[in-house]
């Protein structure tokens, strides 16, 4: 009985090494072309937001004017990034579920490429003055098959691999990749087809393009990250999920609720009256399916504090989860119709709350599966334990930063907009402050980032620890900086993993 | 739960939105269908405002340059907002011919436009009636296209406007030899002894289009939904 257990675990162990070794390409590709994108977005976002309070900073280059720098910061970080990094953990997380190597590595790297080919065409566009001039699809027009055919053609094999899978239970993580994988092309070629091809009402187009933004926010970004998140507090604490049925009840809520929000950006604008307030309501409700799964996520963990502090995966996935939080009560507070939506309708409101959801929850889910997938597909473990640290806290006060910053500072940016009887500039001016604070907080990222690319970069070129000890955040007074020296083990991941 | 009700159930939910507030309304909304301007509205014309030619391109330049990040063009109702209630937004308070012109933004203010830039942010006024703001206010007995190409060349070169972070334009612009005369359009910036500034197209139909913004034409009555107080006299 026992050594057939035994038999079992090594059996699971051989298989998931040889899963992680069929995708040790086409993922480290998307992670580190992903974080090359995020430095080029963060580097956008520190020159345009410098120009909100300095217009003279750079100016006079038609390729650097703030309009065409801020579509080109948000545009990298949505397609360069965030995309790419989904790719990454969601390629190989499904293959994990489906416990199947991935046969389509080569085909998936390729598509890869393709995507990166799209997303530099578009963002080379978007500053040499051929934006669209529609939010989050400022890419010209001829991008958007680009992007989509490759997306195809990166995702398609997990369905493959879904389909096939040996029988068994379905996971929460595969309810939420899956939906989101079939969400994003729904999504995306709705307001491509609608605004490129078949135009329409002009007030309409601009009603479709508000609902793309929300739904890439709502309908990919968010439940990859929680799939994602459902997937690494189990593994890493070696605890089950603290209710399953309150994670199937999260994923109902959001798929349901989330596809209606959106269009409260055009809130007063003449499109039918109802649908700004469905928007507005939907928006607010995402606080349902928002807090029913960091509350899972956050009991699952918390039943060892320890652990969270010492594992990088576990610190940022917690940091993220708790970015949801902030993200769900700023859903609340800045959609009220008739109280706070005519203030954060055109303020910096807006951004700061596209920042702490791209960031503040998003990205920092996704940095903590990175810390968790690299080692296993590298077969090295991360080599510095201070590189991890000063990601961790560098980007979490920038990220705060931001968030705090641009949603008050948005706030008394709108009471200004809505005092009708001060003359306009008075409203302008209360930005300035904030933008100031914001501009700080990115390059705060920014060196953050550098370290977390840095140390990407090494372990893509497996320069990591030959160890078989991961990583830990542990602060020991007489240990090495860069974690315990463990047995070199050759044999990779044939050990089953403490981690 | 089957794969196959999995993947029906997530199309039912996401479907349903789609259809109610993206296909439905899209579809209905591809032809408004024109209003008529009745009798005692004091005009008699089918209501539709016209953007062709270089104001079309200079959506596009408009567009390409971000100008939606900072610039709204909405005057949102009372219920959303105090727009309305600004003297120079949803129109001219004190319109010399014709009273107070405010007026909030219908469907057919964009007829003829690819897409409404609703906006981003404010970071600078709402521009739906710029045009008549320039013509009324800031370039008032003076032209009003030198008083915009100003404005993009350098929006901090006014005394009043000194505290403005809209960027500059220049790039829109070009320094050329002066041969002959001095162009007719050249701008007054200083630059080197015989180079003038003078305008590229894309400046030209920036400044066309800019100044097709005025949405606060006389409405039908049936599209007048300004407040009382508000109301046109």
């Amino acid at each position: 009985m026992l050594s057939e257990v035994s038999q079992n675990l090594e059996q699971d162990a051989v298989l998931r090494a040889s899963i992680d070794r069929s995708l040790r390409h086409p993922v480290m590709f998307f992670l580190t072309s992903g974080a090359a994108w995020l430095a080029i977005s963060i580097i956008l976002g520190v020159i345009s937001s410098a120009k909100v309070h300095t217009p003279g900073f750079l100016d006079g280059f038609g390729f650097l004017t703030y309009g065409r720098t801020q579509a080109a910061h948000l545009n990298a970080l949505i397609y360069g990034w965030g995309f790419q990094a989904a790719f990454g953990v969601v390629v190989w997380m499904l293959s994990r579920l489906s416990r199947q190597e991935c046969r389509a590595a080569g085909l998936i790297l390729t598509a890869g490429h393709i995507w990166n080919l799209g997303v530099s065409v578009g963002i080379l566009g978007i500053l040499a003055g051929y934006g669209t001039g529609m939010p989050w699809m400022e890419f010209p027009s001829f991008c958007w098959p680009i992007i989509l055919l490759s997306y195809f053609a990166i995702v398609v094999w997990s369905m493959v691999q879904f389909k096939v899978r040996p029988e068994g239970h379905v996971y929460i993580s595969q309810w939420y990749l899956i939906a989101a994988i079939i969400w994003f092309p729904w999504v995306f070629i709705t307001a491509n087809v609608l605004l490129h091809v078949m135009p329409g009402n002009p007030v309409m187009a601009a009603g479709i393009n508000a609902w793309f933004k929300s739904s890439i926010i709502f309908l990919f970004f968010t439940p990859v990250a929680l799939g994602t998140a459902f997937y690494l507090v189990p593994k890493v604490s070696g605890r089950p999920i603290h209710s399953y049925s309150l994670a199937q009840f999260g994923f109902w809520a959001l798929a349901v609720i989330m596809p209606w929000a959106g269009m409260q950006k055009l809130t007063g604008a003449p499109i039918p009256y109802f649908m700004p307030y469905l928007g507005a309501t939907a928006t607010i409700m995402f606080f349902i399916p928002a807090f029913s799964a960091a509350v899972n996520i956050l009991r699952t963990a918390i039943a060892d504090p320890e652990v969270v502090n010492n594992s990088p995966t576990l610190r940022f996935t917690m940091a993220g989860i708790i970015g949801l939080i902030i993200m769900a009560v700023a859903a609340v507070l800045l959609n009220i119709p008739g109280k706070s939506l005519e203030l954060s309708q055109f303020s910096m409101s807006g951004y700061g709350f596209e920042i702490l959801s791209l960031y503040g929850f998003f990205s920092f889910v996704m940095f903590g599966a990175i810390y968790f997938i690299v080692p296993r597909i590298t077969r090295r473990e991360w080599l510095s334990r201070r590189f991890i640290k000063w990601h961790f806290f560098l980007s979490t006060y920038g990220v705060a930063l931001i968030a705090i910053v641009a949603i008050f500072g948005g706030i008394q940016q709108g009471i200004g907009q809505e005092a009708f009887n001060q003359p306009w500039s008075e409203a302008a001016q209360r930005a300035l402050p904030y933008s100031i604070l914001i501009t700080f907080a990115w390059c705060f990222i920014l060196l953050s980032n550098i370290f977390f690319f840095m140390h990407l970069t090494v372990m893509w070129l497996r320069l990591g620890r030959r160890s078989s000890h991961p990583t830990l955040l542990t602060s020991s007074h007489h240990g090495s900086p860069h974690g315990d020296d463990g047995d070199i083990d050759n044999a990779g991941s044939i050990t089953v993993s403490a981690h | 739960m089957s794969f196959r009700t999995f993947i029906l159930s997530l199309s039912t939910s996401f479907g349903v939105a789609w259809l109610a507030i993206i296909v439905i309304p899209y579809y209905k909304m591809r032809s408004l269908e024109p209003v008529l301007v009745e009798d005692g509205d004091g005009t008699n014309a089918v209501y539709i405002p016209k953007r062709a030619g270089r104001i079309a391109d200079g959506a596009e330049v408009y567009a390409a340059n971000g100008c939606y990040q900072c610039h709204s063009q909405v005057v949102r109702p009372t219920y959303a907002g105090n727009d309305m209630f600004r003297p120079d937004w949803g129109g001219i308070a004190g319109d010399e011919e014709r009273g107070d012109t405010r007026r909030e933004t219908n469907a057919f203010d964009f007829e003829g436009e690819k897409f409404a830039h609703i906006g981003v942010a404010r970071l600078g006024s709402d521009l739906s009636n710029l045009a008549r703001r320039v013509e009324a206010i800031y370039a008032k007995g003076d032209d009003p296209e030198k008083w915009l190409y100003t404005h993009l060349y350098n929006p901090r070169l006014k005394p009043e406007r000194r505290e403005s972070t809209c960027p500059s334009f220049r790039f829109l612009f070009k320094v050329t030899a002066v041969k002959g005369n001095p162009s007719a359009d050249s701008l007054p910036f200083p630059v080197e002894e015989g180079m003038e500034v003078t305008l590229t197209s894309d400046a030209r139909a920036l400044v066309s289009y800019l100044l097709s913004l005025k949405k606060d034409q006389p409405v039908p009555s049936s599209l007048n939904f300004s407040p009382p107080s508000l109301a046109t006299p």
